[in-house]
């Protein structure tokens, strides 16, 4: 296998690795709060199903767009540095996207839950 | 296998690959977004929104793959453009980026709508429970 295909494996399994671990730690939370705030199962399911998509697709985006097109002898830290450009890019990416949901979330929570306290 | 032949393959491949991302996301939200859809005030509306969530996430999928231009600064025209395979491969991962960035966006917008279902119906739950008011 040459450099530049494990550079790239490397960098999917990173880039797979930080949606992956946010879900976990989110996905209980965030059902109670949709459970709590819908009461509807099928509202519950499409939003954590649209987060998953929105965690996973936005990271995939930025791990695939990293292009690995170095000059032929390239150094073995030029690779890996080329790999953290591609992790900051799908941690920049995965950022804006969740920091999008969770205003949507909010304002859900915000419109639903005025009407079912009064 | 020539580069003029990895375009050919490699830009119907992508084409169908959008085409089966965008599927492949309508089929793992169509069964939940149906049970909100149902919410919806009417008989039709809810038809309506069941019916144009396929369209609604396949067209952003193949819009993200068509805006993507083979075209740029430094290669203008076809021999230019199938001269490196590198140019190429680059080429298609930003078309594939560009697909899934287009999908999320769609999901989104989506998101919203279910948001103003879920509010509109509540709104016409809360109307019909709210006592009348005494003259």
């Amino acid at each position: 296998m040459n450099l530049e295909l494990s550079a790239f494996l490397t960098l999917l399994v990173l880039s797979l690795a930080v949606p992956t671990i946010l879900f976990l730690l989110l996905r209980a939370s965030l059902s109670d709060l949709l459970r709590h705030t819908l009461k509807l199962q099928a509202g519950v399911t499409f939003y954590l199903r649209s987060f998953l998509l929105v965690l996973f697709l936005s990271a995939l985006s930025a791990a695939i767009g990293t292009s690995f097109d170095l000059k032929p002898g390239s150094r073995f830290m030029e690779y890996v540095w080329k790999g953290a450009e591609g992790v900051s890019s799908t941690l920049e990416k995965t950022v804006w996207f969740v920091a999008a949901y969770l205003v949507l979330v909010t304002i859900l929570v915000a419109t639903l839950k005025v009407k079912d306290d009064q | 296998m020539t580069n003029e032949r990895y375009l050919i393959a490699s830009y119907f491949v992508c084409t169908a690959l959008a085409t089966v991302l965008g599927i492949l996301v309508y089929l793992f939200l169509r069964r939940s977004f149906g049970g909100v859809a149902d919410m919806a005030s009417g008989k039709r509306l809810p038809l309506i929104l069941k019916r144009l969530l396929p369209c609604g996430l396949l067209f952003p999928s193949l819009l993200g793959f068509f805006s993507v231009s083979y075209r740029g600064c430094n290669r203008t025209n076809y021999e230019e453009i199938v001269q490196s395979r590198t140019y190429l491969v680059e080429k298609n991962q930003e078309q594939i980026s560009s697909v899934l960035l287009s999908i999320i966006i769609a999901v989104l917008f989506w998101d919203v709508v279910v948001l103003l279902i879920l509010k509109y119906a509540q709104n016409g739950r809360n109307g019909t429970q709210l006592p009348q008011a005494d003259d």
